[in-house]
Protein backbone atom coordinates (compact mmCIF):
# COMPACT_ATOMS: atom_id res chain seq x y z
CA UNK A 1 0.00 0.00 0.00
CA UNK A 2 1.74 3.24 -0.93
CA UNK A 3 1.48 6.18 1.90
CA UNK A 4 -0.79 9.03 1.02
CA UNK A 5 0.37 12.35 1.63
CA UNK A 6 -0.85 14.93 3.94
CA UNK A 7 -2.87 17.02 1.58
CA UNK A 8 -4.13 14.22 -0.44
CA UNK A 9 -5.46 12.22 2.26
CA UNK A 10 -6.55 15.98 4.39
CA UNK A 11 -8.81 15.98 1.45
CA UNK A 12 -10.62 12.51 1.64
CA UNK A 13 -11.43 13.01 5.47
CA UNK A 14 -14.93 14.56 4.69
CA UNK A 15 -15.87 11.29 2.60
CA UNK A 16 -14.15 9.08 5.08
CA UNK A 17 -16.39 10.78 7.79
CA UNK A 18 -19.35 9.88 5.81
CA UNK A 19 -18.14 6.49 5.30
CA UNK A 20 -18.09 6.91 1.35
CA UNK A 21 -15.18 6.17 0.79
CA UNK A 22 -14.04 3.08 -1.40
CA UNK A 23 -13.04 0.47 -0.05
CA UNK A 24 -9.29 1.03 -1.21
CA UNK A 25 -9.03 4.49 -1.08
CA UNK A 26 -10.62 4.14 3.14
CA UNK A 27 -7.79 1.85 3.78
CA UNK A 28 -5.34 4.22 2.37
CA UNK A 29 -6.78 7.36 3.73
CA UNK A 30 -7.24 5.32 7.17
CA UNK A 31 -3.36 4.17 7.23
CA UNK A 32 -2.42 7.98 7.14
CA UNK A 33 -5.36 9.23 9.61
CA UNK A 34 -3.85 6.50 12.27
CA UNK A 35 -0.93 8.79 12.65
CA UNK A 36 -1.73 11.61 11.58
CA UNK A 37 -2.99 13.77 14.75
CA UNK A 38 -3.78 16.45 13.08
CA UNK A 39 -6.27 14.38 10.55
CA UNK A 40 -7.52 12.28 13.69
CA UNK A 41 -8.79 15.32 15.33
CA UNK A 42 -10.28 16.68 12.02
CA UNK A 43 -11.99 13.53 10.95
CA UNK A 44 -13.55 13.71 15.10
CA UNK A 45 -15.48 16.68 13.97
CA UNK A 46 -16.22 15.93 10.94
CA UNK A 47 -17.87 12.93 11.99
CA UNK A 48 -19.63 14.37 15.01
CA UNK A 49 -21.20 16.79 11.95
CA UNK A 50 -21.95 14.04 9.95
CA UNK A 51 -24.09 12.29 13.06
CA UNK A 52 -26.13 15.61 13.49
CA UNK A 53 -27.36 15.30 9.42
CA UNK A 54 -29.83 12.42 11.21
CA UNK A 55 -31.44 15.57 12.74
CA UNK A 56 -32.80 16.31 9.64
CA UNK A 57 -35.21 13.95 9.37
CA UNK A 58 -38.97 14.17 10.19
CA UNK A 59 -40.18 11.97 13.06
CA UNK A 60 -42.81 9.25 11.19
CA UNK A 61 -45.11 7.54 13.48
CA UNK A 62 -44.89 3.73 13.33
CA UNK A 63 -48.62 2.40 12.71
CA UNK A 64 -49.38 1.39 16.08
CA UNK A 65 -49.85 -2.48 15.29
CA UNK A 66 -45.78 -2.43 14.36
CA UNK A 67 -44.83 -0.40 16.83
CA UNK A 68 -46.54 -2.04 19.61
CA UNK A 69 -45.36 -5.78 17.89
CA UNK A 70 -41.71 -4.27 18.20
CA UNK A 71 -41.87 -3.13 21.37
CA UNK A 72 -43.01 -6.76 23.05
CA UNK A 73 -40.67 -8.44 21.04
CA UNK A 74 -37.98 -5.93 22.62
CA UNK A 75 -39.36 -6.72 26.09
CA UNK A 76 -39.95 -10.02 25.34
CA UNK A 77 -36.14 -10.49 24.19
CA UNK A 78 -34.90 -8.82 27.21
CA UNK A 79 -36.69 -11.53 29.52
CA UNK A 80 -35.45 -14.33 27.34
CA UNK A 81 -31.64 -12.89 27.58
CA UNK A 82 -32.31 -12.87 31.58
CA UNK A 83 -33.55 -16.25 31.57
CA UNK A 84 -30.55 -17.77 29.49
CA UNK A 85 -27.99 -15.95 31.38
CA UNK A 86 -29.74 -16.95 34.44
CA UNK A 87 -29.30 -20.32 33.23
CA UNK A 88 -26.19 -20.45 31.51
CA UNK A 89 -24.33 -18.67 34.37
CA UNK A 90 -26.37 -18.11 37.80
CA UNK A 91 -25.53 -14.75 39.40
CA UNK A 92 -24.52 -14.48 43.43
CA UNK A 93 -27.56 -12.18 44.19
CA UNK A 94 -30.06 -14.77 42.83
CA UNK A 95 -28.64 -17.66 44.44
CA UNK A 96 -30.36 -19.50 47.67
CA UNK A 97 -30.02 -23.04 48.82
CA UNK A 98 -29.55 -25.19 51.56
CA UNK A 99 -28.64 -29.02 51.20
CA UNK A 100 -29.64 -31.66 53.61
CA UNK A 101 -27.47 -34.34 52.83
CA UNK A 102 -25.42 -36.41 55.62
CA UNK A 103 -22.04 -34.97 54.39
CA UNK A 104 -23.38 -31.85 55.81
CA UNK A 105 -24.94 -33.16 59.03
CA UNK A 106 -22.00 -36.05 59.85
CA UNK A 107 -18.83 -34.09 58.60
CA UNK A 108 -16.98 -32.28 61.97
CA UNK A 109 -16.45 -28.35 61.44
CA UNK A 110 -12.50 -29.53 61.40
CA UNK A 111 -12.57 -28.63 58.04
CA UNK A 112 -12.81 -25.27 57.94
CA UNK A 113 -10.03 -24.36 59.46
CA UNK A 114 -8.24 -27.21 57.30
CA UNK A 115 -7.93 -27.85 53.55
CA UNK A 116 -6.93 -31.34 54.18
CA UNK A 117 -9.92 -32.49 55.36
CA UNK A 118 -11.95 -31.53 52.67
CA UNK A 119 -9.74 -33.41 50.61
CA UNK A 120 -9.94 -36.66 53.00
CA UNK A 121 -13.93 -36.03 52.53
CA UNK A 122 -13.83 -35.82 49.08
CA UNK A 123 -11.49 -39.22 48.40
CA UNK A 124 -14.12 -41.48 50.71
CA UNK A 125 -17.70 -40.57 48.73
CA UNK A 126 -18.24 -42.02 45.16
CA UNK A 127 -20.66 -40.89 42.51
CA UNK A 128 -21.02 -40.53 39.08
CA UNK A 129 -21.90 -37.51 37.47
CA UNK A 130 -23.83 -37.57 33.81
CA UNK A 131 -22.05 -35.06 30.94
CA UNK A 132 -25.77 -34.61 29.87
CA UNK A 133 -24.61 -30.73 30.24
CA UNK A 134 -22.09 -31.16 27.65
CA UNK A 135 -24.58 -32.69 25.39
CA UNK A 136 -27.26 -30.39 25.94
CA UNK A 137 -24.51 -27.45 25.56
CA UNK A 138 -23.39 -28.94 22.07
CA UNK A 139 -26.84 -29.57 20.93
CA UNK A 140 -27.84 -25.96 22.07
CA UNK A 141 -25.09 -25.01 19.87
CA UNK A 142 -25.86 -26.97 16.83
CA UNK A 143 -29.20 -25.44 17.20
CA UNK A 144 -27.93 -21.96 17.08
CA UNK A 145 -25.63 -22.36 13.83
CA UNK A 146 -28.25 -23.79 12.08
CA UNK A 147 -30.52 -20.64 13.03
CA UNK A 148 -27.63 -18.65 12.26
CA UNK A 149 -27.27 -19.84 8.76
CA UNK A 150 -30.75 -19.47 8.37
CA UNK A 151 -30.57 -15.90 9.20
CA UNK A 152 -27.60 -14.71 7.82
CA UNK A 153 -29.92 -12.84 5.41
CA UNK A 154 -31.06 -10.95 8.20
CA UNK A 155 -28.43 -9.10 9.76
CA UNK A 156 -30.88 -7.89 12.83
CA UNK A 157 -30.48 -10.95 14.18
CA UNK A 158 -27.19 -12.25 13.52
CA UNK A 159 -25.49 -10.27 15.93
CA UNK A 160 -27.02 -11.81 19.24
CA UNK A 161 -26.93 -15.32 17.21
CA UNK A 162 -23.22 -14.98 16.86
CA UNK A 163 -22.75 -13.64 20.32
CA UNK A 164 -24.85 -17.03 21.74
CA UNK A 165 -22.87 -19.19 19.18
CA UNK A 166 -19.58 -18.46 20.23
CA UNK A 167 -19.98 -18.35 23.86
CA UNK A 168 -21.36 -22.27 23.61
CA UNK A 169 -18.74 -22.37 21.43
CA UNK A 170 -16.14 -21.35 24.40
CA UNK A 171 -18.33 -23.24 26.68
CA UNK A 172 -17.57 -26.29 24.76
CA UNK A 173 -13.81 -25.45 24.68
CA UNK A 174 -14.21 -25.32 28.24
CA UNK A 175 -15.20 -28.12 28.98
CA UNK A 176 -13.43 -30.57 26.24
CA UNK A 177 -10.00 -28.68 25.55
CA UNK A 178 -6.86 -30.78 25.62
CA UNK A 179 -5.86 -28.37 28.49
CA UNK A 180 -9.09 -29.02 30.05
CA UNK A 181 -8.03 -30.25 34.03
CA UNK A 182 -11.92 -32.27 35.11
CA UNK A 183 -12.48 -32.45 39.15
CA UNK A 184 -15.35 -34.71 40.26
CA UNK A 185 -17.68 -33.95 43.17
CA UNK A 186 -19.60 -35.95 45.21
CA UNK A 187 -21.33 -36.22 47.98
CA UNK A 188 -23.89 -38.47 49.71
CA UNK A 189 -27.82 -39.76 49.97
CA UNK A 190 -30.07 -41.37 47.87
CA UNK A 191 -30.36 -38.55 45.43
CA UNK A 192 -27.35 -37.15 45.82
CA UNK A 193 -25.78 -34.23 44.15
CA UNK A 194 -23.01 -34.69 41.88
CA UNK A 195 -20.82 -32.15 40.41
CA UNK A 196 -18.02 -31.84 38.19
CA UNK A 197 -15.40 -28.89 37.82
CA UNK A 198 -13.68 -28.35 34.19
CA UNK A 199 -10.68 -26.27 34.72
CA UNK A 200 -9.62 -24.77 31.28
CA UNK A 201 -5.87 -24.10 32.38
CA UNK A 202 -4.77 -22.54 28.55
CA UNK A 203 -7.54 -19.79 29.17
CA UNK A 204 -8.26 -20.45 33.23
CA UNK A 205 -11.88 -20.83 32.82
CA UNK A 206 -13.67 -22.90 35.10
CA UNK A 207 -17.16 -24.26 34.44
CA UNK A 208 -19.08 -26.04 37.49
CA UNK A 209 -21.82 -28.53 36.34
CA UNK A 210 -24.06 -29.69 39.24
CA UNK A 211 -26.89 -32.22 38.87
CA UNK A 212 -29.73 -33.29 41.89
CA UNK A 213 -29.17 -30.36 43.77
CA UNK A 214 -31.80 -29.46 46.06
CA UNK A 215 -33.98 -26.39 46.59
CA UNK A 216 -32.13 -23.75 49.10
CA UNK A 217 -33.54 -22.72 52.44
CA UNK A 218 -34.96 -18.58 51.96
CA UNK A 219 -31.88 -16.41 52.82
CA UNK A 220 -28.94 -19.05 51.79
CA UNK A 221 -26.72 -19.63 48.87
CA UNK A 222 -24.78 -22.38 47.24
CA UNK A 223 -20.90 -20.70 47.12
CA UNK A 224 -18.13 -22.36 45.10
CA UNK A 225 -15.14 -22.73 46.30
CA UNK A 226 -11.42 -23.35 44.79
CA UNK A 227 -9.40 -24.95 47.74
CA UNK A 228 -5.36 -24.83 47.72
CA UNK A 229 -3.19 -25.79 50.47
CA UNK A 230 -3.10 -22.02 51.76
CA UNK A 231 -6.54 -20.79 50.88
CA UNK A 232 -9.95 -20.75 50.25
CA UNK A 233 -11.08 -19.23 46.96
CA UNK A 234 -14.29 -18.08 46.29
CA UNK A 235 -15.80 -18.88 42.94
CA UNK A 236 -19.13 -17.60 43.21
CA UNK A 237 -22.66 -17.91 44.42
CA UNK A 238 -25.07 -20.30 42.56
CA UNK A 239 -28.46 -21.38 42.56
CA UNK A 240 -30.08 -24.46 40.52
CA UNK A 241 -32.71 -24.59 38.10
CA UNK A 242 -35.75 -26.31 38.80
CA UNK A 243 -34.59 -29.66 37.64
CA UNK A 244 -31.33 -29.00 40.55
CA UNK A 245 -29.14 -28.33 37.65
CA UNK A 246 -26.53 -25.49 37.66
CA UNK A 247 -23.52 -24.38 35.70
CA UNK A 248 -21.11 -21.73 37.16
CA UNK A 249 -18.61 -20.11 35.06
CA UNK A 250 -15.93 -17.92 36.20
CA UNK A 251 -12.42 -16.86 35.21
CA UNK A 252 -9.19 -17.41 38.16
CA UNK A 253 -5.73 -17.87 37.58
CA UNK A 254 -4.31 -20.41 39.42
CA UNK A 255 -1.49 -22.13 39.67
CA UNK A 256 -1.67 -25.29 37.58
CA UNK A 257 -0.69 -27.65 40.68
CA UNK A 258 -1.96 -25.79 43.56
CA UNK A 259 -5.80 -26.73 43.29
CA UNK A 260 -6.42 -29.37 45.91
CA UNK A 261 -10.18 -29.55 45.93
CA UNK A 262 -13.05 -28.09 44.71
CA UNK A 263 -16.09 -27.53 47.42
CA UNK A 264 -19.36 -26.08 47.73
CA UNK A 265 -20.82 -24.36 50.93
CA UNK A 266 -24.18 -23.32 52.18
CA UNK A 267 -23.94 -19.81 53.09
CA UNK A 268 -26.02 -16.63 53.74
CA UNK A 269 -27.56 -15.19 50.48
CA UNK A 270 -25.09 -12.58 50.11
CA UNK A 271 -22.42 -15.17 50.24
CA UNK A 272 -19.50 -15.51 52.66
CA UNK A 273 -16.00 -14.06 52.77
CA UNK A 274 -14.96 -17.78 53.74
CA UNK A 275 -16.68 -20.62 54.43
CA UNK A 276 -18.98 -21.05 57.21
CA UNK A 277 -20.42 -24.42 56.41
CA UNK A 278 -19.42 -28.05 55.94
CA UNK A 279 -19.48 -28.53 52.54
CA UNK A 280 -21.98 -31.03 50.99
CA UNK A 281 -20.09 -31.72 48.05
CA UNK A 282 -16.44 -31.50 47.75
CA UNK A 283 -13.99 -32.86 45.08
CA UNK A 284 -9.95 -33.30 44.94
CA UNK A 285 -7.91 -32.33 42.49
CA UNK A 286 -6.86 -34.90 39.97
CA UNK A 287 -10.32 -37.30 39.94
CA UNK A 288 -11.55 -38.01 36.55
CA UNK B 1 -42.17 16.06 33.48
CA UNK B 2 -40.30 13.13 31.19
CA UNK B 3 -37.11 11.29 32.54
CA UNK B 4 -33.88 12.54 31.22
CA UNK B 5 -32.57 10.22 28.23
CA UNK B 6 -29.10 10.28 30.70
CA UNK B 7 -31.51 8.80 33.56
CA UNK B 8 -32.84 6.05 31.58
CA UNK B 9 -29.39 5.10 30.09
CA UNK B 10 -28.57 4.13 33.65
CA UNK B 11 -31.20 2.34 34.33
CA UNK B 12 -30.87 0.35 31.22
CA UNK B 13 -27.76 -0.23 32.10
CA UNK B 14 -28.94 -1.47 35.16
CA UNK B 15 -30.99 -4.16 33.38
CA UNK B 16 -34.19 -1.82 33.95
CA UNK B 17 -36.39 -3.18 30.97
CA UNK B 18 -39.24 -0.05 32.15
CA UNK B 19 -36.10 1.99 31.03
CA UNK B 20 -36.16 0.83 27.68
CA UNK B 21 -39.55 0.62 27.13
CA UNK B 22 -39.71 4.19 28.07
CA UNK B 23 -37.10 5.33 25.55
CA UNK B 24 -38.18 3.21 22.84
CA UNK B 25 -41.28 5.41 23.32
CA UNK B 26 -39.82 8.56 23.56
CA UNK B 27 -37.20 7.66 20.63
CA UNK B 28 -39.48 5.35 18.03
CA UNK B 29 -40.61 7.62 15.48
CA UNK B 30 -36.99 9.37 15.19
CA UNK B 31 -35.03 6.36 14.62
CA UNK B 32 -37.89 4.89 12.38
CA UNK B 33 -37.32 7.92 10.48
CA UNK B 34 -33.95 7.21 9.83
CA UNK B 35 -34.23 3.98 9.15
CA UNK B 36 -36.80 4.34 6.57
CA UNK B 37 -35.00 7.08 4.68
CA UNK B 38 -32.30 4.63 4.02
CA UNK B 39 -34.37 1.05 3.49
CA UNK B 40 -37.28 0.59 1.30
CA UNK B 41 -38.72 -2.76 2.77
CA UNK B 42 -41.00 -3.05 5.63
CA UNK B 43 -40.02 -5.86 6.18
CA UNK B 44 -36.36 -4.71 6.64
CA UNK B 45 -37.10 -1.46 8.06
CA UNK B 46 -39.15 -3.29 11.23
CA UNK B 47 -36.27 -5.50 11.47
CA UNK B 48 -33.48 -2.73 11.91
CA UNK B 49 -35.70 -0.63 13.89
CA UNK B 50 -36.06 -3.62 16.64
CA UNK B 51 -32.23 -4.28 16.18
CA UNK B 52 -31.37 -0.29 16.94
CA UNK B 53 -33.01 -0.50 20.00
CA UNK B 54 -31.91 -3.79 21.25
CA UNK B 55 -28.37 -2.31 20.29
CA UNK B 56 -28.90 0.69 22.86
CA UNK B 57 -30.18 -1.65 25.62
CA UNK B 58 -27.15 -4.11 25.48
CA UNK B 59 -24.83 -1.44 24.61
CA UNK B 60 -26.21 1.38 27.26
CA UNK B 61 -22.86 1.17 28.96
CA UNK B 62 -20.86 1.98 26.41
CA UNK B 63 -22.58 5.56 25.65
CA UNK B 64 -20.04 8.09 27.10
CA UNK B 65 -22.16 11.38 27.58
CA UNK B 66 -18.98 13.66 27.00
CA UNK B 67 -18.85 12.44 23.35
CA UNK B 68 -22.33 13.78 22.48
CA UNK B 69 -25.69 13.34 22.93
CA UNK B 70 -28.03 10.26 23.68
CA UNK B 71 -30.09 11.25 20.55
CA UNK B 72 -27.09 11.08 18.49
CA UNK B 73 -25.66 8.29 19.89
CA UNK B 74 -29.29 6.49 18.82
CA UNK B 75 -29.15 8.44 15.44
CA UNK B 76 -25.86 7.08 14.62
CA UNK B 77 -26.75 3.35 15.65
CA UNK B 78 -30.20 3.45 13.63
CA UNK B 79 -27.96 4.93 9.82
CA UNK B 80 -25.17 2.34 10.55
CA UNK B 81 -27.50 -0.57 11.24
CA UNK B 82 -30.25 0.88 8.24
CA UNK B 83 -26.72 1.12 6.39
CA UNK B 84 -25.77 -2.68 7.03
CA UNK B 85 -29.07 -4.29 5.97
CA UNK B 86 -29.07 -2.38 3.26
CA UNK B 87 -25.63 -3.17 1.74
CA UNK B 88 -26.29 -6.61 2.82
CA UNK B 89 -29.65 -7.01 0.90
CA UNK B 90 -28.71 -4.35 -1.32
CA UNK B 91 -32.47 -2.87 -1.23
CA UNK B 92 -31.40 0.95 -1.01
CA UNK B 93 -34.04 4.09 -1.28
CA UNK B 94 -32.22 6.10 -3.84
CA UNK B 95 -34.84 8.75 -3.71
CA UNK B 96 -33.83 12.44 -2.63
CA UNK B 97 -34.40 13.74 0.78
CA UNK B 98 -36.83 16.51 0.99
CA UNK B 99 -35.23 18.86 2.90
CA UNK B 100 -38.63 21.58 3.75
CA UNK B 101 -37.69 25.05 4.75
CA UNK B 102 -36.38 26.36 7.80
CA UNK B 103 -39.39 28.12 8.29
CA UNK B 104 -41.22 25.05 7.53
CA UNK B 105 -39.58 23.17 10.34
CA UNK B 106 -40.02 26.02 12.47
CA UNK B 107 -43.83 25.87 11.92
CA UNK B 108 -43.64 22.35 13.27
CA UNK B 109 -42.20 22.87 16.25
CA UNK B 110 -44.20 25.72 17.38
CA UNK B 111 -47.18 23.28 16.15
CA UNK B 112 -45.23 20.93 18.82
CA UNK B 113 -44.85 17.13 18.46
CA UNK B 114 -45.72 14.97 20.59
CA UNK B 115 -43.03 12.13 19.42
CA UNK B 116 -39.76 14.24 20.11
CA UNK B 117 -39.40 16.99 22.51
CA UNK B 118 -37.97 21.04 22.07
CA UNK B 119 -34.53 20.01 22.07
CA UNK B 120 -34.33 18.03 19.52
CA UNK B 121 -37.03 20.37 17.47
CA UNK B 122 -34.24 23.17 18.20
CA UNK B 123 -31.55 20.93 16.61
CA UNK B 124 -33.70 20.09 13.60
CA UNK B 125 -34.66 23.46 12.68
CA UNK B 126 -30.32 24.14 12.84
CA UNK B 127 -29.63 21.24 10.43
CA UNK B 128 -32.24 21.67 8.16
CA UNK B 129 -31.68 24.92 7.73
CA UNK B 130 -27.69 24.62 6.84
CA UNK B 131 -28.62 21.52 4.56
CA UNK B 132 -31.27 23.96 2.61
CA UNK B 133 -28.44 26.54 2.18
CA UNK B 134 -26.07 24.51 0.38
CA UNK B 135 -26.20 24.62 -3.26
CA UNK B 136 -28.11 21.84 -4.66
CA UNK B 137 -25.55 19.81 -6.12
CA UNK B 138 -22.96 19.85 -2.69
CA UNK B 139 -26.49 18.89 -1.23
CA UNK B 140 -27.18 15.87 -3.72
CA UNK B 141 -23.93 14.68 -2.90
CA UNK B 142 -24.17 14.28 0.65
CA UNK B 143 -27.39 12.90 0.38
CA UNK B 144 -26.20 10.09 -1.35
CA UNK B 145 -23.06 9.36 0.61
CA UNK B 146 -24.76 10.08 3.83
CA UNK B 147 -28.33 8.73 3.82
CA UNK B 148 -27.65 6.17 0.68
CA UNK B 149 -24.77 4.99 1.51
CA UNK B 150 -22.89 5.11 -2.19
CA UNK B 151 -19.82 5.66 -2.45
CA UNK B 152 -17.86 8.44 -3.80
CA UNK B 153 -17.51 6.43 -7.27
CA UNK B 154 -21.01 5.04 -6.91
CA UNK B 155 -22.47 8.67 -7.29
CA UNK B 156 -19.96 9.96 -9.86
CA UNK B 157 -21.36 6.74 -11.63
CA UNK B 158 -25.15 7.65 -10.93
CA UNK B 159 -24.90 11.20 -11.52
CA UNK B 160 -22.76 10.92 -14.48
CA UNK B 161 -20.23 13.45 -12.88
CA UNK B 162 -16.40 13.13 -12.83
CA UNK B 163 -15.18 11.55 -9.68
CA UNK B 164 -13.11 14.42 -9.28
CA UNK B 165 -16.75 16.79 -8.82
CA UNK B 166 -17.84 14.61 -6.78
CA UNK B 167 -15.22 14.93 -4.29
CA UNK B 168 -14.93 18.63 -4.19
CA UNK B 169 -19.24 19.03 -3.75
CA UNK B 170 -18.94 16.89 -0.95
CA UNK B 171 -16.40 18.42 0.69
CA UNK B 172 -17.45 21.81 0.24
CA UNK B 173 -20.99 20.59 1.96
CA UNK B 174 -19.01 18.89 4.91
CA UNK B 175 -17.03 22.16 5.61
CA UNK B 176 -19.88 24.12 5.26
CA UNK B 177 -21.86 22.25 7.49
CA UNK B 178 -19.00 21.34 9.98
CA UNK B 179 -18.62 25.13 10.65
CA UNK B 180 -22.67 25.48 10.76
CA UNK B 181 -23.34 22.73 13.11
CA UNK B 182 -20.85 23.97 15.77
CA UNK B 183 -23.71 26.00 16.86
CA UNK B 184 -25.36 22.66 18.40
CA UNK B 185 -24.46 21.87 21.93
CA UNK B 186 -23.69 18.15 22.21
CA UNK B 187 -24.01 18.02 26.11
CA UNK B 188 -26.13 15.26 27.55
CA UNK B 189 -29.70 15.31 28.40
Amino acid sequence: MTPMAHEEARDSLEALALDALDENERGVVLAHVSGCAICQQEVAALQATAAKLSYAVQPVPMPAPQRDRIRARLLGRVVADRKHAAEVNPSASSVILVPNHGTARHASRHWLESPASWIAMAASLVAAVSLATLYQVTVERDNIRRTYQYVTGRPSQVDSLRAALEDRDRLIANLTGPQVAVVTLTSEGVRAPSARMFWNQTVNAWTFVAHNLPAPKAGRTYQLWLVTAKDKISAGTFSPNASGDAVVRATYNLPKDALAAVAVTDEPSAGSAQPTTTPFIVGTSGTR
Amino acid sequence: MPVDDTVLMRRMVEGDEQALAAFYDRWNSLVHAVVLRILRHRDDVEDVVEEVFWQAWRQANRYVATRGSVQTWLLTIARSRALDRARATKRLREDPLEIESGDAVVQQVSEGDASTDAEFAERRVIVVAALADLPPEQREALEMGYYSGLSQSEIAERTGQPLGTIKTRMRLAMQKLKGRLQVLREDAR
